[in-house]
């Protein structure tokens, strides 16, 4: 089975010109999200690499320019901008702005009527903020000096170090009496990471600088007994907290260049990398059309010291020919399209820091995605049958420009496994930000 | 003075009253207009208009036109006496009507376009009317309400009517008229103006907030469909978080919001932020938000907020161990109750943790956390979550476990009993599902925690394998088995077996991860090289 990468342009760029449906009224207070993976799912469907070589199909002359129309793109960044607090940080969506008129409070300090809806900026909306504005530089490159421009660089990352707790783990919002709420999970870490690195929070000093060696003690507690990664120490093991952990450690590296030690974060952060890679391979099974239930009630039975097995469950181990290979987040779980993505992704990362590459089964994964959750119309489900969304939509993209590596699937991009972008996006993300002032408070980029 | 021309005037009022009753039903507004104002003028300058010019007139009427037009006040005053004298004479003698109106030539758009862009020139006379009657139980209607709202503020001052020498009071008879009156006017704008009143602007409890609405330009990223309700309601959520305001109309408007977005990450903190400021009791909030878990199964901030709750109703009840036993049953019946919507709910049981380490529930006593466990992995013994939260309870208990030790080390405080028991537990249950990969994963995870060698369970392992390589009598019950009978070969060194149990895992037992039983095989290689 093919891409239809057609029928997913065409859903990409419904979501993009017309309204998303109520239900996404649920993922209002995360609209930077729905923005995100509308804007990243156009770019890696049109970004240069995606262009067929063969040009054998229509897609080609599809794939020629950008998807993201470029007389759009300075009121799309006027809209991310829009959601910017005063203070730094962004908020999940124009739904949680305050407008300017709204103060609370005075403060004495400065004689100043006193801003403090600070619990409305949100760690997931800063973080898809900054991504989005560095999608939004365009192909020209005349845009990547000014991707930022607009943005409270030092601000945000003063904000992100009050989100740090003493355990190393980060929260999701500041409130006004400065503690901080949301959990402790992977997913926080990996945002914090990706904005330290988007913002080079790493040369402002240490006094504006996260605790980095307490964000890896806190994703080296969170391995699981399984090899899995939790959302924090002795949880259960998830395939979406492995990808943020590894991918977090992975970008710290970025930030920490050294050729005498490679990786440094990354072997630091997992204590047992052989026990993860086992982990991961583990996530992908066979999919049948019947997966679920039938082999619940299966027992086996003892003879001797000799234990039977059902025998669907060992015969569905050793199939030959075409096989449809999904991937679950956690051990007897279904098959899901984004685990694929988690799973693949977080195994490409960890490759990073092995002496040889370990592999998934690329071609069963593909094919379980391509002919199980790809939709007739363009995008895809969460599982088979099920109707497209934007997140499983993008991330089933995610997962097989993943999975074919340097041969690339026909259509998609190259992709930063990283970052979760194609790869020019991440490229013009990685420009744009060597534009901040190095080493000063200078807040703003000038160019 | 002009003189009167009664008879001209008389007749064309007749024939326009008639005509008027025959199109009454068809004619519309503009057309009305445009006749009431022809009515006002004589009929040649009608003519005039309609034919383009003065030229397409006769003598007579041109005549008749140019001295109709000096009649009017403005250009009378520059005739002198004599000559407005004859004037008046020659329009005697021409005899055509003079009538001057004091209405302006109607324009076509002047009445403006309803709520769907139509123009109201447009409208019938019939539908005007009714319009127009709308538009005055409109104004009515909100006469009414200022005096509502004028009688509630002297209320709220206490002050006395003079007429009656009563103090002003507001009745609950009030504010329910004042609420149908604005049902009512919420209808009747949405009707005329197509403006939407939701719920918030009719309500008078909420007439002191000003709504503060979302700011967005046209053709923003991602804009949602909205329910009906909700751009008002977050419009005076976000009005009354700006103010500060904690009451019970705020928890309320919460619980709207919460209804339609529970995944809205400050409504939750703005809604226990009422909680505090209310002194409501925390048992009264769990209670309402087991209503709400079960209605957003996979949602978050619940569990978020459940968590918070917990940690300020503990301290109240932290001196009374029976007090804290009690909570953690009904707590526990809760999660059960979860449970049995979704058994692997990760929220959940991540909440279970959070309460087990608040509330210690560790020790196994009857009914109590380990028991319950138990159970939950007797209904499904493949439920890995289940697994995973034994491990925790285990592992973590603060009686004997180092604290803070990881999950995937040795920690030689757990006393080997315990060991014993969760390496013979996993076993029991490997037995029931050989195939089974959560209970050979926690059996690892025990072996590593009790600083044991795989190698200590290798007769069990044996068990399920049999004469590896051996063509015809190899057997294999569970590819699990094979893979940790493999990595126990490699643990003792014992390399060409171990390679060969990745071998036949790759070609037989397990071929989905062949890549990785040949990583496997090629990193031992490079090992031992």
């Amino acid at each position: 089975m093919e891409l239809q990468k057609a029928r997913h342009v065409q859903y990409f760029q419904r979501c993009y010109t017309t309204v998303l449906p109520s239900v996404y009224t649920t993922m209002d207070s995360n609209r930077l999200l729905l923005g995100y993976f509308t804007l990243a799912g156009l770019d890696l469907l049109s970004s240069p690499s995606s262009a067929s070589a063969s040009a054998k199909d229509d897609s080609a002359s599809v794939a020629s320019k950008s998807l993201v129309p470029a007389a759009d793109r300075q009121r799309l960044r006027d809209w991310v901008l829009a959601q910017q607090h005063r203070n730094g940080g962004f908020c999940g969506s124009p739904g949680h702005v305050q407008p300017d008129t709204v103060k609370r409070g005075w403060n004495e300090a400065v004689s100043y009527p006193a801003v403090n809806d600070t619990e409305n900026v949100s760690l997931p909306g800063t973080y898809f903020a900054l991504l989005t504005l560095g999608l939004l530089a365009n192909e020209e490159e005349t845009s990547v000096p000014t991707a930022f421009r607009g943005v409270n660089r030092i601000g945000t990352l003063r904000w992100i170090k009050r989100l740090q707790r003493p355990d190393g783990s980060f929260g999701e919002v500041v409130n006004a009496d400065g503690s901080i709420s949301g959990g402790r999970d992977m997913r926080y870490c990996y945002m914090a990471a990706t904005i330290r690195w988007v913002l080079r929070g790493n040369e402002v000093g240490k006094d504006l600088d996260i605790d980095v060696d307490g964000m890896v003690r806190h994703i080296r507690k969170s391995q699981a007994y399984d090899g899995g990664f939790a959302e924090s120490h002795m949880g259960e093991s998830q395939a979406g907290y492995a990808y943020c952990a590894v991918a977090a450690l992975s970008i710290l590296d970025l930030t920490a260049a050294n050729a005498d030690e490679p990786n440094r974060y990354l072997k630091a952060g997992i204590p047992n990398i052989a026990a993860m890679v086992r982990w991961l391979v583990s996530r992908q099974i066979v999919f049948t059309d019947n997966d679920e239930s039938d082999s619940e009630e299966e027992v086996g039975e003892e003879q001797g010291n000799i234990i039977t097995v059902p025998t669907s469950e060992m015969a569905s181990l050793n199939v030959t020919g075409t096989v449809l290979g999904g991937f679950n987040g956690r051990p007897n779980k279904v098959a899901d399209t984004c685990y694929a993505w988690w799973v693949a992704g977080a195994l490409h990362v960890l490759n990073d820091a092995l002496p040889e590459a370990a592999s998934l089964d690329g071609a069963s994964g593909r094919e379980f995605l391509l002919q199980k959750t790809q939709n007739a119309y363009g995008g895809f489900g969460k599982d088979a049958g099920s109707p497209p969304d934007l997140f499983h939509s993008y991330l089933g993209l995610a997962a097989l420009a993943t999975m074919a590596g340097d041969k690339t699937e026909e259509g998609l991009g190259q992709f930063d496994v990283r970052l979760c972008i194609g790869k020019e996006a991440a490229s013009r993300l990685d420009r744009a930000r060597q534009f901040w002032a190095p080493a000063s408070t200078n807040d703003t980029i000038d160019a | 003075m002009p003189p009167k021309n009664n008879k001209g005037g008389a007749k064309a009022k007749d024939s326009s009253a008639k005509q008027e009753n025959d199109v009454a039903k068809t004619q519309t507004v503009f057309e009305r207009a445009q006749a009431a104002y022809d009515l006002t003028r004589p009929p040649y300058d009608k003519e005039r208009e309609e034919l383009g010019g003065l030229h397409a007139l006769s003598t007579v009427e041109k005549t008749a036109y140019a001295n109709w037009f000096c009649t009017a006040p403005d250009e009378l005053a520059f005739l002198s006496k004599k000559a407005q004298k004859e004037l008046w004479k020659q329009v005697n003698e021409t005899n055509r009507p003079l009538r001057r109106g004091q209405i302006d030539k109607p324009k076509p758009d002047q009445w403006g376009k309803d709520k769907l862009g139509r123009n109201i020139g447009d409208y019938t006379v019939q539908q005007y009317e009714q319009r127009i009657e709308k538009q005055g139980q409109l104004t009515c209607l909100k006469a009414l309400g200022r005096s509502f709202a004028s009688k509630r503020l002297y209320a709220s001052k206490g002050l006395v009517d003079s007429s009656t020498g009563e103090v002003y009071t507001l009745t609950e008879e009030d504010i329910k008229a004042e609420k149908q009156r604005r049902r009512e006017m919420a209808a009747l704008k949405k009707d005329l103006y197509g403006e939407k009143m939701g719920p918030y602007s009719t309500d008078p409890e909420w007439d002191d907030v000003v709504p503060v609405p979302q700011m967005e330009p046209e053709g923003a990223l991602a804009a949602i469909a909205y329910p009906e309700d909700y751009a008002e309601s977050m419009s005076y959520l976000r009005a009354v978080m700006a103010a500060n305001e904690y009451s019970p109309r705020c928890l309320k408007l919460t619980e709207h919001i919460i209804s339609m977005n529970p995944a809205h990450y400050t409504v939750w903190l703005y809604r226990f932020a009422n909680i505090q400021h209310l002194d409501i009791p925390l048992l009264d909030e769990i209670e309402w938000l087991n209503g709400v878990a079960l209605d957003y199964l996979k949602n978050y901030q619940i569990w978020h907020h459940r968590q918070l709750l917990l940690e300020h109703y503990y301290p109240t009840i932290a001196g009374s161990p029976d007090e804290v036993k009690r909570f953690a049953r009904s707590e526990r019946a809760f999660i059960m109750a979860m449970f049995a919507e979704d058994a692997k709910n990760y929220h959940v049981w991540s909440y279970r943790q959070h309460l087990t380490r608040k509330l210690g529930m560790w020790e196994n006593e009857e009914h109590g956390e380990l028991d319950s466990i138990e159970g939950m992995i007797d209904d499904d013994v493949r439920n890995n979550s289940a697994w995973s939260h034994r491990f925790f309870l285990v592992f973590s208990n603060p009686r004997y476990a180092t604290p803070d030790s990881h999950a995937t080390e040795a920690d030689p405080k757990v006393p080997a009993g315990i060991v014993d028991r969760e390496i013979k537990y996993a076993q029991a249950k490997i037995k029931l599902a050989p195939q089974n990969q959560s209970p050979w994963n926690y059996l690892r995870g025990v072996l590593v925690k009790g600083g044991r060698e795989l190698g200590s369970v290798q007769a069990f392992v044996e068990m399920y394998v049999q004469n590896i390589g051996n063509e015809e009598t190899e057997q294999v019950h569970s590819s699990h088995a094979l893979e940790q009978l493999a990595d126990i070969y490699e643990e003792a060194g014992d390399k060409e077996k171990a390679d060969l149990c990745w071998k036949r895992l790759g070609e037989k037992w397990d071929r989905i991860r062949l890549g990785y039983w040949e990583w496997k095989r090629r990193s031992l290689k490079a090992a031992s090289s």
